[in-house]
């Protein structure tokens, strides 16, 4: 298959997602509803623990609602399903047939993320940014070059985050029911990534210890960038910290597909 | 009534059993979420304990009483998972025909929706609630006498329906939705932010929101505080544990109310 | 004695309409238009007790739309369904402890656990005596040889056993309706055999009432003395199987091979076969009697050989579903 083909059919399952996705209007409301609660109860949560202080750990309390409004929009960022869909394949038996196609299978899968994310960015983020400005405080970042690292540094999260649900999913060839470890995986992420709380509340001993790990870099790096936690000189090196958890994750998830992709030949899914 | 009673007995005995078989055809499953589960709990008490180093008390509670609450609200959360969980997932029910069965049988259709499959895994989220609310226990004194053991009786029960009632009315939306929303995540977040710190860090607004209309403080905060002796702004002082009972009750009515009003939407698959 | 009475029975769904491509996908986040689909429309009928009937119409005709009202599942947009007397939709409850209903494509068995746990289930749920339960069990075994499989879990089972296991499960509280819904769909010989042969054996024994739904040719000659036929959520045709051939293919073929490739006409016959020395003529019977057919035919051209052909099955299928002017 040559590449130009290939890239037709990633635009195509991508394009065909966004349309899918902005079919659904409940779940976008549903969600939006959920999630602007759960900034209200983070946003309120502050505002009762910053009650008697301005600065804590050289975080002022507005910083902290910009905090949260981000995290809770950044969120729209990691609601990928990876591991899901190829358990049911597996389930259903239909994983060797699709994982032999010429086309790869996890390329599908991030396309179709791709294009979910997009519809999500004008159905979620969007409503999110909104209302959380209003009611909250402005999102506005510490400065410009702060606001492009976020970006680029957000980019990379995805990837780590994606990767990391794709290395995770092959654990559907070993396992019939994961989702044990998928839960495991979801409060791991949600608990020490900084997404609730922020990990300069974290003791020392165990925040080092987390910088070795994957889950800072989903939520904690971009966060600190926006709200100008750190200096340039501290955050340079840790970007690159993350852009090598980006490269160790592809590397990881190629050979974990290739042994996959082998036992699938052999057992015939 | 008599003869429902045992016929209603009978029956659950019967999907208990079944459950558990279920449950030792799997072991592997359990070890697995006897690990994850109370892993998020573990890790989710020891960020108040961060918390509270940075910031001192919460509201006026310091970290016995907060774990108390903590402890307190994991439990009736893991009795709920143990009888409601199925409310999370009502949309897969309603999308793929799940009901058809359940309006086939003699019995109620909510009973059966409740109960046809118990979710024993709900137990591995029993040990770190019990674990914390113990270590809760110790520091704030709490004596276990009979009353006291009566009103958490209560406190639990009323607890469980509350969160099954909420459970079941936001479930009972894909009936007219008819489309699969996971309100699992989110209701467990909203859920753990109510419940497992004080109420009253809150505004004012929320808190009577959460008093009087979608009764969540009765869950764990007014109750809690009761039995460590703090004082609230909650009426009628003593009876805490028996309105957490009614209002289990009363939540429960209404989301019964709604499940049914839903299940009048029904279309069955395949349409 | 009426088991079923189907009084005006009618289901509208509503469906939400879907743009087409990315405009339309983004127009509908806004504006949401709705149609009506009539699903069933205006179907009345009674089934009387012991009669095995047959539904059968196109994929999406409201065959499964009425079953699942009959039996309490859906709730008819108007009309109404009595069950032994009983409203369906005001007293579910009750008329479900008359009712045996079994979905070919899924199954009322616990997957993880052996198939008499289920079983066991049931006695509990239909709160049947322990005698009644363990005769049923036994008339059971009789015709379906299932204390064979009783002790095996369920998703061990073959298609054709599970199907033997849902059948009990849906019998063991000895109601006076069975409804089946595609009970043969993707059984072997063996499979369909035994299904049919319950029914039979049901039906002669407790003198159930069986409604069936079906696409086999098979069940519907095997089994039933009466079809229903309907299409687009109406009821086309309502009879004994002889009496809506004789309605709506109220023609025979006769099959003629002559000595050569030549074959003969006639005015009131139609040729629509002819290959070789072998020809096909369909006709009306009440135009020309088979007799009459052969005599003038023969006395064209020399015959070696006839038959008679009556319309098949699949003959009138085709001719309900698709109305009757279509060439067939």
């Amino acid at each position: 298959m040559n590449i130009r083909k290939s890239i037709t059919a990633y635009f195509y399952v991508y394009k065909i997602r966004i349309q899918k996705s902005l079919a659904y209007h409940y779940d976008v409301y549903g969600n939006i509803l959920m999630q602007c609660i759960i900034m209200f109860a983070a946003a309120f949560f502050w505002r009762a623990l910053y009650a008697g202080e301005t600065v804590v750990q050289g975080v002022a309390a507005e910083q902290m609602y910009i905090y949260t409004v981000v995290s809770t929009a950044m969120s729209v960022f990691f609601m990928n399903d990876v591991e899901q869909r190829v358990m049911r394949s597996v389930e259903k038996g239909t994983i060797a047939v699709e994982m032999l196609k010429p086309i790869n299978l996890y390329g599908i899968f991030f396309f179709e993320d791709l294009g979910k994310l997009t519809a999500l960015c004008f159905q979620n983020l969007l409503p999110i940014v909104l209302i959380g400005s209003i009611f909250i405080a402005v999102p506005k970042p510490a400065n410009m070059t702060a606001f492009l690292l976020f970006v680029l540094s957000l980019v990379m999260a995805y990837l780590i985050h994606w990767l990391l649900a794709a290395c995770f999913s092959m654990w559907a060839f070993v396992t019939i029911n994961m989702n044990p470890l998928l839960q495991v995986k979801k409060h791991l992420i949600r608990l020490l990534s900084g997404s609730i709380i922020p990990l300069w509340f974290f003791p020392d001993w165990l925040a080092s210890i987390l910088n070795c790990l994957p889950f800072v870099y989903i939520y904690q790096l971009p966060l600190d960038i926006y709200i100008g936690k750190e200096g340039m000189s501290n955050i340079l090196p840790r970007l690159g910290i993350q852009a090598v958890w980006v490269v160790a994750l592809f590397v990881l998830f190629m050979i974990l597909q290739k042994n996959a992709l082998k036992k699938v030949m052999v057992q015939g899914g | 009534m008599l003869s429902g009673i045992r016929h209603y007995t009978s029956v659950t005995l019967a999907y208990l059993k079944l459950s558990i078989l279920t449950v030792f055809e799997y072991p592997a499953n359990m070890i697995g979420w006897l690990i994850s589960n109370p892993l998020q709990f573990i890790v989710g008490f020891a960020t108040i304990q961060f918390v509270v180093k940075e910031f001192g008390d919460i509201a006026g509670w310091n970290y016995g009483q907060l774990a108390f609450l903590y402890g307190l609200a994991i439990i009736s959360h893991a009795l709920s998972m143990i009888f409601f969980v199925q409310g999370w997932f009502m949309g897969y029910s309603v999308i793929e025909g799940d009901f058809d069965r359940y309006l086939l049988r003699p019995m109620s259709v909510l009973y059966q929706f409740c109960f046809t499959q118990f979710n024993l895994i709900g137990i591995t989220d029993l040990i770190p609630g019990l674990c914390v609310f113990i270590y809760g226990c110790i520091q704030v004194g709490f004596v276990f006498n009979l009353r006291n053991i009566l009103a958490l009786v209560a406190i639990l029960v009323g607890a469980t329906f509350i969160r099954g009632g909420v459970y079941i009315a936001i479930g009972s939306s894909s009936f007219w939705s008819k489309s699969i929303v996971d309100f699992g995540g989110y209701t467990q977040e909203l859920f753990d932010k109510t419940t497992m710190y004080p109420l009253s860090m809150y505004p004012e607004s929320v808190q009577f929101i959460l008093t009087f209309i979608i009764p969540i403080g009765w869950v764990s905060f007014y109750p809690a505080a009761e039995l460590m002796g703090i004082s609230t702004d909650a009426f009628m002082p003593g009876a805490a544990p028996l309105i957490s009972l009614g209002a289990g009750a009363l939540v429960f009515a209404v989301a019964s109310v709604v499940f049914y009003a839903g299940l009048k939407k029904y279309e069955s698959a395949g349409n | 004695m009426a088991v079923i009475e189907v009084k005006n029975l009618t289901k509208d769904y509503k469906v939400n309409k879907k743009g087409k491509g990315l405009g339309g996908a983004i127009k509908n986040l806004f504006v949401r238009e709705k149609t009506i689909v009539h699903a069933v429309k205006d179907l009345s009928f009674t089934i009387e007790k012991g009669e095995i009937v047959a539904f059968i119409g196109p994929n999406g005709a409201g065959k499964s739309t009425t079953v699942k009202m009959m039996s309490g599942i859906l709730n008819p947009t108007s009309g109404q369904v009595l069950v032994n007397g009983k409203d369906v939709a005001k007293k579910r409850k009750e008329v479900v402890m008359d009712l045996g209903v079994v979905f070919g494509q899924r199954t009322q068995l616990n997957w993880d656990l052996r198939l008499g746990e289920s079983f066991e289930l049931m006695k509990r749920i239909y709160q049947i005596p322990d005698e009644r339960y363990k005769e049923n069990l036994k008339v059971m075994d009789d015709i379906l040889g299932i204390n064979e499989i009783i002790d095996i879990p369920v998703r061990q089972l073959s298609l054709g056993q599970r199907m033997r296991g849902d059948l009990v499960a849906a019998m063991l509280h000895s109601p006076s309706v069975l409804f089946l819904d595609e009970p043969t769909i993707g059984l072997d010989v063996d499979g369909k055999y035994a299904i049919r042969k319950f029914i039979k054996e049901i039906n002669r024994v407790k003198g159930t009432t069986v409604i069936l739904t079906t696409h086999d040719l098979g069940d519907i000659q095997e089994l039933c003395e009466r079809l229903i036929i309907i299409n687009n959520g109406e009821l086309m045709e309502d009879g004994p199987l002889q009496e809506v051939t004789e309605r709506i293919a109220p023609f025979k073929t006769l099959v003629v091979e002559f000595y050569d490739g030549e074959a003969g006409v006639h005015p009131k016959a139609e040729l629509f076969y002819h290959e070789g020395n072998i020809a096909k003529y369909r006709f009306r019977k009440a135009d020309i009697t088979a007799a009459q057919l052969i005599e003038e035919i023969s006395s064209a051209k020399e015959i070696k050989d006839v038959s008679i052909e009556e319309a098949s099955i699949d003959d009138i299928i085709r001719i309900a579903y698709h109305g009757s002017n279509e060439k067939i």
